[in-house]
C-alpha cells in the first residue's frame, strides 16, 4: 500500500516535473529576442529640430508596437532602438550603420536630410539591410537600383509635379489669374532641383518664368532679392527655403507691400506655429508640402498625443512614425527578421499610413507610388488642406488677396 | 621601448585588418583619413607656418575632379587620382602665387584662403558642370577597377597608402633642402630672404604640394561615400578639421596630425557610443579639445617624456 502510494506521488511529481520542464521552453518562447532598429537622424546641428522630431515619431512608432505585443508572428517580439545622431556628415551615417549592424540591427530608418541618407543607404545595402526612409526627397535614394532601400513617403520630383498641377487647377478655377511667376530657392540640392522643374514646367500651364533667383543659406536680409521682385511685378512668387529664409523672405515682402501672391514647394517654415505665431504676415500663403491626412480620425488622437508630449506636430513626426511602422509590418509578414526576407515583404507591402494623405501603397524599385504632397493655405491663422480635393479640409483662396 | 613607438603605430594601423568588424575598420579608415587632410595642411602650414583656414578648396577640386571626370567623361576614377593631385597642386600654385606676390601673410593670407575656398563653394552652386547645388552623385557599382570598395578594408588600405606617401613627404620636408629653406620661412621671413632664400617661390611650392595631398583626400572621400556637393566638398568644417588635427597633434612635426587625428577620433567616437543626450557628446568634444590647446600648445608630440642621455651627451654635458 506505502507501495502504491509512494508510487503514485512518485508518478504524480515525476509528472509535474516533466510538465515543468516541457513549459519551460515555451515560457522561454514567450520572450522571444528583441529586433534592434537603427533609427539614424541629425539631432544636433542645423537640423536638429526636425532630425529630433523624426526620432521622436520613430519611437512613438516602436512603444506602439511593443505595446500592441510586439511582432505577433514572431512570437511578441519587442522592437529596440538604437539610437544615432548623424548631425550632419555622411561619413557619420555610414559609420553609424555599421555600428548598429554589428550590434545586431535588423534594419534601419532615417535620416531626414538627403545627403546623409544617399551615405546610409548605401552603406547598410553592403550588409543587405533593409532602410525605411523616413524624409529625404531626394529621387536619387531611390533611384540608384539598391534592393534595400524603400521610401513610403512621396519623393521631390512627385511633390513639385503634384504642386505644378495644383497650380493650374487653382488657377483654371479662379479664371486664370496667374500669368506670371518669379521664382525664389536656396541654392542647395533641394531648392535647385525644385525650382529647376518648376521652371521647366510652369510655361506647360500658361505661366511665364520672369526671374529665378538663388541665394545662399543662410541669408540674412531679402531687401534687394524684395525690391528685384517688386520691379518684375510678378502675380505670384514661388519660394523653396529652409526655415529662416522662408520666413524672412515673407516678412521682407510683406513690409515692402508686394502686391504678388505667394505660393511655396516644401516651404520650410511652413507650419502649425507660423500659421498662429506670425499670422499677419502667413495669412494666405500657400505651400505644396507633405501633411497629414485632417480627415482621418487617428489623427485628431495622434495629435494630441503629441501636444501631451509636448512635441510640436509636423510632418517629420508622422514620417519618423510610419517609416518604423512599414519595417514593424514587414516583419509581421515575413515571419522573421531575416533580411532575406524582410526586403521581399517591403517590396511586395500594401501597408498604408492611415494618417497620411495618400493612394493606396504600391511599391516599385523602392518607392511607393502612392505617395503625395497636398495644398495647404493659411486661413484664420490655421494650415487648411486645399488640395486634392479627396483629402481638402477648405477651399484654396487664389492667388492670396494683394496686400 | 619609446623609440619603437612609430613600429608599434604602424602594427596598431594594420591590425584592423585583422578584424572582421566592418564599424571598427571603418573607424580606423576615418582616423587615418582624417590624418591624411591634417597631413595635407600640415605639410604647407605646419612647416611652412602658412595660416590656411581655406584648405577644404583642395579637398573640393579632388572631390570634384574624380566626380566630373567619371560621371560626365567615362574615365576611370583610378585615373582620378594623378589628375585631382595636379589639378589641386595648380590650384595651390596659383593661389600661392597670387596671394604671395601681393605680400599677403599672416591673418591676411588667412582670410584669402576662408575666400577662395568660398568662391570655389559658390561657383560649385552655381554652374553646370559640377550640377550646381544638386551635387554630383557617382554610381554605385563596387569592384576594384572601379576604385570602390565593398569592403571597408580595401578603402582602408588605400588610405594608409597615401598617409604613408604624405608621411613620407613630411618626413623628406624635415630632412631636405626645401624643407630646411620652409622651416627657416616659418620662423623669420625677413631672415630668410637676407639669406636669399626666395620667399614667393618656396612658398609657393609649399602650398602647392600641400594642395596636391589634400586633393588626394578629396578623391578618396568622393569614391567612398559616393555623393559631393558644394558644402560637403568646400564647407568651412573641413578646413576646421584638418587645421584641429595637425594643430591638436603637432604642427609642423611628421607624426603630428596622426596623433591629432587618433586623439580626436577618440573622443569624438567614444562620446558619441557611450552617450545618447544629443548635444553632449559634441559639447564634451568641445571641452576636450579646448584643454588640449590651453595645456599643450605644441600639440601632443610637443609632449615628451625625458629622453635617457647617451654616454656621448654625458660626456659633453660633464
Amino acid at each position: 500500500m506505502t507501495l502504491r502510494t509512494t508510487t503514485r506521488r512518485s508518478t504524480l511529481a515525476a509528472g509535474a516535473a516533466a510538465f515543468a520542464g516541457l513549459a519551460m521552453p515555451a515560457v522561454l518562447r514567450a520572450q522571444p529576442a528583441g529586433i534592434k532598429l537603427g533609427l539614424i537622424h541629425p539631432v544636433t546641428g542645423p537640423l536638429a529640430f526636425s532630425g529630433n522630431q523624426c526620432r521622436i515619431g520613430g519611437q512613438m512608432a516602436i512603444k506602439d508596437v511593443n505595446e500592441a505585443g510586439g511582432i505577433k508572428a514572431m512570437g511578441g517580439a519587442k522592437l529596440e532602438a538604437l539610437l544615432g545622431d548623424a548631425q550632419l556628415k555622411p561619413e557619420l551615417a555610414a559609420s553609424l550603420v555599421d555600428q548598429f549592424a554589428e550590434a545586431g540591427a535588423a534594419g534601419f530608418t532615417g535620416c531626414y536630410a538627403s545627403s546623409l541618407g544617399l551615405a546610409a543607404t548605401q552603406a547598410a545595402a553592403k550588409y543587405e539591410l533593409p532602410f525605411s526612409i523616413d524624409s529625404g526627397v531626394a529621387d536619387s535614394l531611390t533611384s540608384r537600383g539598391l534592393a534595400n532601400t524603400f521610401r513610403l513617403f512621396p519623393s521631390a520630383s512627385v511633390c513639385v509635379n503634384g504642386a505644378v498641377d495644383e497650380l493650374e487647377g487653382l488657377n483654371k478655377q479662379a479664371g486664370g489669374p496667374v500669368k506670371t511667376a518669379v521664382l525664389v530657392h536656396e541654392n542647395s540640392e533641394f531648392g535647385t532641383t525644385t525650382a529647376n522643374t518648376l521652371k521647366e514646367k510652369l510655361p506647360g500651364i500658361g505661366i511665364k518664368v520672369l526671374d529665378v533667383m538663388a541665394h545662399a543659406t543662410p541669408t540674412r536680409d531679402f531687401t534687394n532679392v524684395v525690391l528685384r521682385i517688386k520691379e518684375q511685378k510678378p502675380d505670384l512668387v514661388i519660394i523653396s527655403d529652409y526655415l529662416n529664409e522662408y520666413v524672412l523672405l515673407i516678412r521682407t515682402m510683406v513690409q515692402q507691400r508686394v502686391p504678388s501672391g505667394i505660393f511655396s514647394v516644401f516651404g520650410g517654415g511652413f507650419s502649425l506655429k507660423f500659421a498662429k505665431e506670425q499670422n499677419e504676415i502667413s495669412e494666405g500663403v500657400l505651400d505644396f508640402n507633405n501633411w497629414w491626412n485632417t480627415k482621418a480620425p487617428e489623427t485628431a488622437a495622434f495629435r494630441k498625443r503629441l501636444d501631451a508630449a509636448g512635441v510640436a506636430t509636423t510632418y517629420e513626426v508622422f514620417f519618423g512614425y510610419y517609416a518604423v511602422k512599414l519595417l514593424a509590418d514587414a516583419f509581421e509578414r515575413a515571419g522573421s527578421a531575416d533580411k532575406k526576407k524582410v526586403i521581399p515583404a517591403l517590396a511586395a507591402s500594401t501597408f498604408y499610413p492611415d494618417m497620411l494623405p495618400y493612394n493606396p501603397t504600391k511599391f516599385a524599385n523602392g518607392q511607393n507610388e502612392g505617395a503625395q504632397g497636398v495644398g495647404l493655405q493659411v486661413q484664420h491663422a490655421d494650415v487648411k488642406v486645399v488640395w486634392p480635393e479627396k483629402f481638402a479640409d477648405a477651399k484654396a483662396v487664389f492667388p492670396r488677396a494683394k496686400g | 621601448m619609446l623609440r619603437y613607438w612609430p613600429i608599434l603605430a604602424v602594427v596598431a594601423a594594420l591590425l584592423p585588418f585583422a578584424s572582421s568588424s566592418q564599424f571598427l575598420v571603418n573607424l580606423a579608415m576615418l582616423t587615418a583619413f582624417s590624418a591624411l587632410l591634417g597631413q595635407g595642411w600640415n605639410i604647407a602650414c605646419g612647416f611652412g607656418g602658412l595660416t590656411s583656414f581655406g584648405h577644404a578648396v583642395f579637398f573640393g577640386i579632388g572631390a570634384y575632379a574624380v566626380a566630373i571626370m567619371q560621371t560626365r567623361f567615362g574615365i576611370n576614377p583610378w585615373l582620378g587620382l594623378p589628375a585631382a593631385a595636379i589639378l589641386g597642386a595648380a590650384a595651390g600654385a596659383v593661389l600661392g602665387a597670387a596671394a604671395f606676390r601681393a605680400g599677403l601673410r599672416g591673418s591676411y593670407f588667412a582670410l584669402v584662403t576662408l575666400a577662395f575656398a568660398e568662391v570655389f563653394r559658390i561657383l560649385a552652386n552655381s554652374l553646370d558642370i559640377t550640377k550646381g547645388g544638386l551635387g554630383i552623385l557617382i554610381p554605385l557599382h563596387p569592384s576594384l577597377p572601379n576604385f570602390q570598395f565593398a569592403d571597408r578594408r580595401g578603402a582602408y588600405a588605400l588610405v594608409l597608402v597615401l598617409l604613408a606617401v604624405a608621411m613620407g613627404i613630411a618626413a623628406w620636408l624635415r630632412r631636405s633642402r626645401f624643407g630646411a629653406r620652409l622651416v627657416a620661412v616659418r620662423e623669420n621671413e625677413d631672415a630668410a630672404a637676407a639669406l636669399g632664400i626666395p620667399l614667393v617661390r618656396t612658398k609657393t611650392q609649399a602650398l602647392a604640394l600641400s594642395g596636391a595631398v589634400t586633393a588626394t583626400a578629396g578623391v578618396l572621400y568622393a569614391q567612398m561615400f559616393l555623393y559631393v556637393d558644394p558644402n560637403i566638398a568646400f564647407g568651412a568644417e573641413r578646413s576646421v578639421e584638418m587645421l584641429l588635427v595637425a594643430m591638436i597633434g603637432g604642427a609642423g612635426t611628421v607624426w603630428g596630425p596622426v596623433l591629432g587625428a587618433i586623439v580626436l577620433h577618440l573622443i569624438q567616437d567614444t562620446a558619441r557610443m557611450l552617450i545618447d543626450t544629443p548635444g553632449f557628446a559634441p559639447m564634451l568634444y568641445g571641452a576636450i579639445l579646448l584643454a588640449i590647446i590651453a595645456f599643450l600648445p605644441n600639440g601632443i608630440a610637443g609632449l615628451r617624456l625625458p629622453r635617457r642621455r647617451s654616454a656621448r651627451e654625458e660626456v659633453r654635458r660633464a
